[in-house]
């Protein structure tokens, strides 16, 4: 307890001293994680108690589209979707949806009036926000970047593929790699 | 033979102490009353600490109930609280349609049911008693089958099931909550039942150190009353003692002074009126009335001597002497006495004897004392032994000479040894007998010989006779040729 405030003092004077160098470094490593950001997979997360494991992209894109209300184990399908203008939003309408927001819109719209469409998207305003609704409901299903995954949430793979995996599809950027 | 010293005596009861408690009055006076004012201190301080760890026991009690009952009583309280958050926020769910505020209210629920759990696990590593394990045990399990329904409320709400929810709600969640807010205050209950009980222990509590403070003061007073008594009435039979001493003392030396005064006077008188005519008879009176005086100026001179080593004005002048220079000074101050009496002395001295230091003025005068008391109490037996040796020591302590004056006299009772040097003390046995003292002689001598760095012991049977022994520190021999003794050694008070 002693040594402490002279390691106050010292850490202080550091961080006066190297000033600059800090906001560099700052910067610096948000550049990395924009570089980073710009091919990280996209997590297809779910509550932990789902036992499903695997989901094919056929099957996804069906989720997704609320053209299934339920899963295997009789538990109502939540779909969790990130606000619009989010990057993760875009990357899922991009390789899920192939939509755009209006295409979107008016999908869910059309599809509930004619009874097509079973589930009705939640909108969620961060990462932290779809974890914890997925952790919250059972039959929740959501996505968030693979460096937003933690312990209270499942990661489900698509087609056998897990985010960090190399021929991984949904990813912030269009996917060059070849299938 | 029964033997003492003259550093060990007791005195006789005072006039009119008979009683048990008299006596041991008499007898704790004798070394002070600050003797009785120790006791009573220390019975005081006794009482004090008593009174101080009782009124800590019972700090410490009250401190025990509040801590127990307070904090207890705060952590159901907190757990209450916390209980009804869990729900309100779970409701408070069910008021938006707003998935993100739905989240953050869910978040809320979940963070104070954390708090409950946490709460009742801590009041079970708490509880001791069976009761208290078993509502504990009831509550965790009635809270685990309430979270099971409240998350299946949050679940349906975010799912945006609100009809659902409300059902889970109404048939599982308010009857599950309900159970535990019962066991809750079920807790709360066995607190406050504890706390009452606990408040009455520290009442009773209160009331017994109450009760034995009143005791414990009303022993003191008793205490310090009865020990002001006692300290008066020592001193009371003290005075009492010393004034029946004193008067005996008075009345034996107008006896002392009156019988020699008369015949003086008696003499005096037939030379004035002529009866006394002849060279003869003028020889003779002149003598009676010589050694009458002679016996008067000893009287008085013993009297003064007496009281001057009482107050601690004498002096003596200390200077290193041999036995020889000792033994011839008394006897040569007692032959006149012992031919009178008819006496012979037997002296034994052994040769080469160490000097010793002393006045020997006083020195002599505190064995002529031992050798006219062997003389009046020596009986029909006309023959006293004075006897110098040396007794060698094994400890520390230096040699020591001794000089005996043996007797072949009365001897002394076993119940006046122990009072032999008290002064005045006179033994009925001897105050019937006629014979005349002023019970001086040997408290005189044992100051003497204890100003001298020494003691006199005794050694007696009665009807056989007695030893006095006077013992005395050796000097080094050869310390009387040179006399280096050092200065502050030459005078003592």
């Amino acid at each position: 307890m002693l040594r402490r405030p002279p390691s106050l003092i010292i850490v202080l004077v550091l961080l006066l001293l190297g000033d600059g160098s800090a906001q560099k470094t700052v910067r610096a490593s948000a550049d990395v994680q924009n570089s980073v950001a710009t091919d990280e997979g996209i997590a297809i997360v779910v509550n932990q108690e789902n036992t499903v494991e695997n989901l094919s992209m056929k099957d996804l894109r069906s989720i997704f589209l609320g053209e299934r209300s339920h899963w295997g184990n009789g538990r109502r399908i939540t779909l969790v979707m990130m606000e619009p203008g989010q990057l993760e939003r875009k990357a899922i309408l991009r390789d899920i949806y192939r939509m755009n927001e209006a295409d979107f819109s008016r999908h869910f719209l059309q599809g509930l009036f004619t009874g097509e469409v079973f589930v009705s998207p939640k909108t969620l305003a961060s990462p932290v926000g779809v974890r914890k609704f997925i952790f919250n409901v059972p039959g929740a299903i959501g996505y968030v970047r693979a460096s937003d995954v933690d312990s209270t949430i499942k990661v489900v793979r698509i087609d056998g593929r897990l985010p960090d995996d190399k021929d991984y599809e949904l990813r912030m950027q269009p996917h060059t790699g070849t299938k | 033979m029964s033997a003492a010293t003259a550093k060990s005596s007791t005195r006789p009861g005072p006039p009119g102490a008979h009683s048990i408690v008299d006596r041991f009055l008499y007898e704790i006076s004798r070394y002070s009353s600050t003797l009785l004012l120790l006791m009573v201190f220390t019975v005081e301080t006794g009482v004090v600490i008593f009174v101080i760890r009782d009124l800590r026991a019972a700090d410490s009690e009250v401190q025990t109930m509040y801590v127990r009952s307070v904090i207890g009583l705060r952590g159901i309280g907190g757990l209450q609280y916390d209980a009804q958050e869990t729900r309100r926020a779970t409701l408070y769910a069910l008021t938006t349609n707003d998935s993100n505020l739905q989240v953050e209210y869910a978040d809320q629920s979940r963070d104070a049911d954390r708090r409950v759990t946490n709460g009742i696990n801590e009041y079970l590593a708490r509880a001791r008693t069976a009761s208290e394990i078993e509502v504990g045990k009831r509550l965790q399990s009635d809270w685990v089958e309430y979270l099971k329904v409240r998350d299946e409320v949050l679940a349906s709400i975010l799912e945006g099931s609100i009809k659902e929810a409300v059902d889970y709600d109404l048939k599982g969640g308010v009857p599950s909550f309900d159970r535990v807010r019962q066991d809750l205050e079920e807790i709360k209950r066995q607190y406050d039942e504890q706390a009452s009980r606990q408040l009455a222990d520290v009442d009773e509590s209160s009331r017994r150190s109450a009760g034995r403070l009143v005791g414990v003061l009303c022993f003191t007073l008793l205490f310090a009353s009865v020990s002001i008594w006692a300290i008066q009435r020592a001193r009371m039979l003290s005075a009492l003692k010393l004034a029946k001493l004193q008067m005996d003392f008075v009345a034996s030396v107008s006896h002392e002074l009156r019988t020699p005064l008369a015949v003086i006077s008696a003499s005096a008188q037939n030379i004035a009126d002529g009866v006394v005519q002849e060279k003869d008879q003028l020889t003779r009176y002149g003598n009676v009335i010589r050694n009458h005086t002679r016996q008067l100026t000893e009287l008085v001179n013993q009297i003064l001597l007496f009281a001057s080593t009482r107050e601690g004005r004498t002096h003596y002048v200390m200077r290193p002497m041999s036995i020889e220079q000792l033994i011839d000074s008394v006897t040569h101050n007692t032959r006149e006495v012992m031919r009178e009496a008819g006496f012979t002395v037997d002296l034994q001295i052994e040769g080469d004897l160490p000097p010793i230091l002393g006045d020997i003025s006083a020195l002599s005068q505190c064995l002529q004392n031992l050798v006219g008391n062997a003389i009046k109490y020596g009986g029909k037996s006309g023959r006293i032994a004075l006897r110098a040796f040396l007794h060698k020591s094994d400890g520390p302590l230096s040699d020591e000479i001794c000089i005996a004056v043996e007797d072949h006299g009365i001897g002394i009772d076993t119940s006046d040894l122990p009072h032999i040097f008290d002064p005045f003390y006179r033994s009925p046995a001897v105050a019937a007998a006629q014979i005349h003292g002023t019970g001086l002689g040997l408290p005189l001598a044992k100051s003497i010989a204890e100003a001298m760095g020494g003691k006199i012991m005794v050694v007696t049977k009665l009807g056989v006779g007695s030893v006095f022994t006077l013992h005395l520190p050796a000097l080094k021999k050869g310390t009387l040729q040179t006399e280096t003794i050092s200065p502050d050694l030459l005078t003592r008070q």
